[in-house]
């Protein structure tokens, strides 16, 4: 009994002090890092299927269907040491509408390099290699960015925790080189417990917030907390982008041959389902 | 006639002066205070209407006139906004602007237009002024070219400024190759740019202007020539010249007028009144035009140029009789009521007939001449009541011992003045040369006639301008160098399809047909049964659906039940069945066949090919730029792919830019409608009517794939329109108020025969200057088709005092040759002085800085100035020979 009582007086205070440990702020690096992991590495592989809605400022719709593969060059989710940083390979294939259907996209993300990236039209039977110098165009059309889907460097940006609330980290990103970039910042609220970063908020050159991108829904999937609806409004035009996330899957064990020019022209159907 | 029955009105008057005087006064000023308060403290008087400027063309048109309702819902659905042009040349070196220190200003430029962002006042939350996303700049364009090794590269055109002149030189290469930059951009010549700055509103375009002023300023003497221009800075530039118009031309005409009646009557007093009638009515008439909430438009803004002269007329003749007959009678009182009654009558009917033909413009479609029509009617009104009213109390106000050395001292008309010795011997002149005056007039008719036949219809907005304004300077120099600056839309759409859902069906049945073989063939199993088998369902579903999209629908759930517990192995079938419905959906899509784009392609080709066509761009050239650097850059595959797949598929890598929205001011997102943007090197109406014209007869001579229906819109075509509009409405117009003024002069004068004659000299005054408009070459535009109809009105005036004149002094007379000279004497120096103030009074307008302006003064001077002289030439004449018909009764009886 007296041993019970001695135990629990020393291990009482641990109690109150694993919820402070808990919250103890972790530095402006954790925070970026666990972010860009959770939103972007998570697994090894994934797959997903999306669809697109994009809306302009008249309500004029607009929807495709399509699949994303992803594949990790770094074969650990460890955020310590930036274990999991590393390239990426992506598959996209065009379902809907019927006319782009069969049309691929392989993006090579590099870390050190500018990416690689290849298009294949089926109705005029061509691999086109595409220059990405820039990654922030347009991805097929919609308010997304080639950057918003495949990322964005962490060290491109000086990252600046400038507020924590009950909910989220508030980081204001400064690129370190304006010149390739529309935004002069921009301030992720990356939800505390999860790491996503529920919303982005873009200012342009004259401090005017132009453009937001929100996670709409998460669901945690094979243990990994998934964002499963996206959105992107552009306030300059006015028109606004969903992409709803089905059929999340992790770690399905992609073969890396997939994710070569040979697979454009003969699609994976199996892995694309 | 009773020489003591006056008018109530007038002998109330001249027994009450101080109390018409204090009327007047105060009414006025109470007018003037209900416009004016409510512009200089809107928020404190927001129940009133402020002073409101409106200088958009678009408002020659009614807000709901069809033309108009399109070009603005098609201005939406292609998200197309009014743009302020800067044009940028550099005389002084031999690449023109593409050398690096143009282009960094070029590129500063660009950067500091997109700041050129404010809140909203009424919405903080929102920003207006130039749409940053939309600009045409070379940095913020895209560039689409090859990146070596088979790699397309999709870049900024310009993402800095070059630092050496081969990168400044590679600049204009690329933009050149790029079909939609090519002269828009950058010009064909190679030697210009151009920036593109579309606003939130074009009445922003004046702020915007004036920042960009100040900004290309601090590059002066760098060689860069700069020139702003654009149509909302056009519309912003002319409400300043109004304004100009208004402060300068009015008031000259004031002084004008007022040496004009110096110079007749010598007498400073008395001609004080007629002034302060001119102020009165412009006053009153601008106040009412404001506290109706009007606007003042470039029509409006005569209004007070127009009354001033129209109001003193009256008074002229008041002023010019008593002049003759105050010596008789030395008694003011006596003497205002004798000739107050006999100019009673002559005085109202010219004020009818004025208002007729003001009035008249009330039957044109185009709304702003309408209010000036109107509100002309309402100053002239105003003025008769007046000049009935205030003038003779005025009078009363002159002390007798005042007027004691005014006018004829020796009371007969008869008078040795130069202007008297040349009427009395014009008079007489005429009498004895009656035939030969007709057949002078004859030949002046036929003469007219030709010119009539060689009017040319034709106006151009911009040419509203001075040659040497900076918009025409701009103009002028961007037509150079550009495709031109004019911009007309034609927007496409399918016409109706004749096909019923029955017929479709069977079309669709068949192709479900072939699709299942081609996948059988591509090895895809079970394809032709499945495919079969939604064969059968559409031939069941057929009858019960109203049209094509239920039908699809119908069968598009079919499948997906079908989908939702199939096999593995049919999932493949069934997904590809999907698929095809959805291909089936597309087919409406029809700016992505291959055949409508070829059409358009073939209609740009055709487009360029008429001379004031300088370039043309649609979706066709964006499909044709983008397959042709999928496919090497080659010259030869620059054009429209085969399939509407592959057309899709080059668009959508069109939109992987950094502009995807670029392509929705060419096609709807639903690819249901597009427009082919042309661009004019003339802004000259006939010329949009031209290509119009043959644009209408290429889709006669081409039918085009699915019934493609065209209209266009754009303000280059509205101006077409409202013109087209205006001179069938001024047809109408002059006719009605000949008609009108016909009737007025047949009651006035009991007989149709004089009311016949009192139409002449008019009717061939405005046949004359019409003929003279013809035989110059001075193209019939809005102020000219204006002046038309209202000149009818104001100068049978004329006719009216010489004719009603002539009869009243044949009774005293007897016969006409004795008349004639009296009627030479004071009556046709009444006429003569008010055809001088009429017509001078006008001529301030050529001070003017607006060109209709300047044409509306010369030619209503033109006008009166010609009534005057025909009615003081041809009336005589005609009476002569006529008179046994005209004085039948007189002579009878």
């Amino acid at each position: 009994m007296r041993i019970f009582r001695q135990i629990a007086t020393l291990l009482l205070p641990l109690f109150f002090l694993l919820p402070l440990m808990a919250s103890a702020v972790p530095t402006v690096d954790e925070i970026v890092q666990r972010s860009n992991m959770t939103t972007y590495y998570q697994g090894q592989d994934g797959r997903v299927q999306v669809e697109m809605m994009i809306t302009d400022s008249q309500g004029r719709e607009r929807q495709r269907r399509l699949t994303i593969l992803r594949i990790d060059e770094a074969k650990s989710d460890v955020v310590e040491g930036q274990a999991y940083q590393g390239g990426q390979k992506f598959y996209v294939y065009f379902h809907r509408p019927a006319d782009v259907s069969k049309m691929a996209f392989l993006v090579w993300k590099h870390l050190e390099q500018d990416d690689d990236r290849w298009l294949y039209l089926p109705a005029l039977d061509l691999v086109k290699r595409i220059a990405a110098t820039d990654k922030r165009t347009s991805f097929v059309g919609s308010d997304f960015f080639y950057e918003d889907v495949s990322g964005r460097r962490l060290d491109e940006d000086n990252h600046e925790l400038v507020e924590t609330t009950n909910s989220y980290y508030v980081i204001k990103n400064t690129p370190k080189d304006l010149a390739g970039v529309e935004f002069s910042y921009y301030t992720m609220f990356i939800h505390k417990q999860s790491y996503i970063p529920v919303q982005v908020e873009y200012y342009d050159k004259a401090g005017v917030k132009y453009r937001v991108a929100k996670a709409l829904g998460v669901k945690t999937i094979q243990g990994y907390p998934t964002v499963t609806k996206a959105s992107i409004d552009n306030l300059k035009i006015g028109s606004k982008t969903v992409m709803e996330y089905t059929d999340v899957e992790y770690d399905i064990g992609l073969d890396d041959a997939l994710f070569t020019e040979r697979y454009l022209r003969k699609a994976p159907r199996q892995q694309l389902r | 006639m009773n020489k003591h029955r006056s008018n109530p009105l007038v002998l109330y008057s001249v027994d009450h002066p101080g109390i018409v005087a204090w009327v007047m006064g105060l009414s006025t000023l109470l007018l003037i205070l209900l416009a004016l308060l409510p512009s200089l403290w809107p928020a404190t008087f927001n129940t009133l209407n402020p002073l409101r400027v409106d200088t958009d063309p678009e408002n020659m048109l009614s807000a709901d006139e069809s033309v108009r309702v399109f070009h603005n819902e098609n201005k939406q659905i292609f998200t197309l906004r009014d743009m302020v042009v800067v044009g940028v040349v550099n005389p002084s070196h031999p690449e023109g602007v593409f050398n690096p220190a143009s282009l960094k200003h070029i590129h500063e430029l660009t950067e500091f237009a997109k700041t050129l962002t404010w809140a909203d006042p009424k919405n903080p939350e929102k920003q207006v002024g130039v749409v940053e996303v939309d600009i045409l700049a070379p940095s913020v364009v895209d560039n689409i070219e090859q990146g070596g090794m088979g790699v397309v590269n999709f870049s900024w055109l310009m993402p800095k400024p070059p630092t050496t002149q081969e990168e400044a030189l590679a600049v204009r290469k690329k933009a050149q190759r790029i079909p939609l930059l090519n002269g828009t951009v950058v010009s064909e010549d190679g030697l210009a740019i151009a920036l593109y700055l579309p606003l939130t509103d074009k009445h922003l375009s004046y702020q915007v202007r004036e920042a960009l002023l100040e900004k290309i300023a601090e590059w002066e003497g760098s060689g860069d020539e700069f020139h702003i221009t654009g149509l909302p800075v056009a519309e912003d530039t002319f409400g300043v010249e109004m304004f100009y118009q208004m402060a300068i031309s009015a008031p000259l005409a004031m002084l004008v007028i007022f040496l004009l009646l110096w110079w007749f009557f010598k007498k400073l007093s008395l001609i004080v009144a007629p002034m302060i009638l001119a102020m009165v009515c412009s006053l009153a008439t601008m106040g009412l035009l404001i506290i109706s909430g009007n606007t003042i438009h470039i029509m409006s803004s005569m209004i007070p140029i127009f009354i001033m002269p129209i109001a003193v007329l009256d008074a002229i003749h008041i002023l010019s009789d008593f002049f003759d007959e105050y010596q008789k009678r030395k008694d003011r009182r006596e003497t205002i009521l004798y000739v107050m009654q006999h100019l009673y009558t002559p005085m109202l009917f010219t004020t009818l007939t004025t208002i007729a033909g003001f009035a008249s413009l009330l039957m044109t479609p185009i709304p702003p001449v309408q209010v000036f029509g109107l509100f002309i009617a309402i100053g002239v009104f105003l003025a008769w009541f007046w000049t009935i009213t205030f003038i003779p109390a005025f009078i009363m106000f002159i002390p007798e011992e005042k007027l004691a050395n005014f006018g004829h001292q020796t009371g007969d008309a008869q008078d040795s003045g130069l202007m008297s010795r040349l009427l009395s011997a014009t008079g007489q002149v005429i009498y004895r040369n009656a035939r030969l005056v007709l057949v002078g007039t004859g030949v002046a008719m036929v003469v007219g006639m030709y010119g009539i036949s060689q009017i040319n219809i034709n106006d151009n907005p911009i040419k509203w301008f001075d040659t040497d304004h900076p918009i025409r300077i701009a103009d002028k120099v961007l037509n150079e160098h550009f495709g031109g600056t004019y911009l007309a839309y034609l927007q496409l759409a399918p016409g109706d399809s004749t096909e019923t859902v029955a017929e479709y069906a069977q079309g669709m049945q068949q192709r479900l047909k072939i699709q299942g073989s081609v996948l059988a063939k591509e090895g895809v199993s079970n394809s032709n049964g499945i495919f079969g088998q939604l064969s059968n369902q559409v031939g069941q579903a057929v009858s019960a659906v109203k049209n094509k999209d239920a039908l699809l629908r119908v069968l598009n759930d079919y499948i997906n039940e079908q989908l939702n517990n199939v096999s593995d192995e049919t999932f493949v079938v069934w997904d590809e069945a999907q698929l095809f419905v959805d291909s089936e959906r597309q087919r409406d899509e029809i700016f992505k066949q291959p055949e409508v784009l070829r059409y358009i392609s073939d209609l740009q080709l055709y487009l360029v090919s008429l001379d004031v066509v300088g370039k043309s761009s649609s979706v066709a050239d964006v499909v044709k730029t983008v397959y042709r650097e999928l496919l090497m850059g080659k010259d030869e595959a620059f054009r429209i792919p085969d399939s509407a797949n592959a057309v899709a598929q080059s668009l959508i890598t069109y939109q992987n830019s950094h502009r995807p929205h670029d392509l929705w001011h060419f096609i709807t997102p639903d690819y249901r409608k597009g427009t082919v943007l042309v661009q004019l090197t003339s802004g000259d109406n006939q010329d949009m009517a031209a290509v119009e014209q043959r644009v209408k007869q290429y889709f006669q001579d081409h039918p085009a794939p699915f019934a493609l229906t065209h209209r266009w819109f754009g303000l280059t075509y509205i101006n077409v329109i409202w013109q087209e509009e205006m001179v069938a409405g001024m047809a109408v117009a002059l006719a009605g108020s000949f008609v009108v003024v016909l009737v007025m002069m047949t009651v006035l004068f009991r007989s149709f025969l004089w009311g016949f004659l009192a139409m002449i000299p008019l009717a061939v005054t405005v046949w004359i200057i019409y003929g003279v408009i013809g035989l110059i070459g001075k193209d019939y535009d809005m102020p000219v088709a204006v002046l038309s109809a209202l000149s009818l009105g104001l100068s049978v005036d004329y006719a009216i005092h010489f004719l009603s004149r002539s009869r009243q002094l044949l009774e005293q007379y007897g016969n006409w040759r004795d008349t004639v000279a009296h009627v030479f004497a004071e009556p046709a120096r009444a006429i003569t002085r008010n055809a001088i103030v009429v017509g001078v009074g006008f001529l301030p307008l050529l001070a003017a800085p607006l060109v209709p302006y300047q044409t509306v003064g010369i030619f209503i001077a033109a006008i009166l100035i010609l009534a005057g002289i025909t009615s003081l030439l041809i009336l005589p004449a005609l009476i002569t020979l006529l008179e046994p018909y005209l004085f039948r009764k007189k002579v009878g009886g």
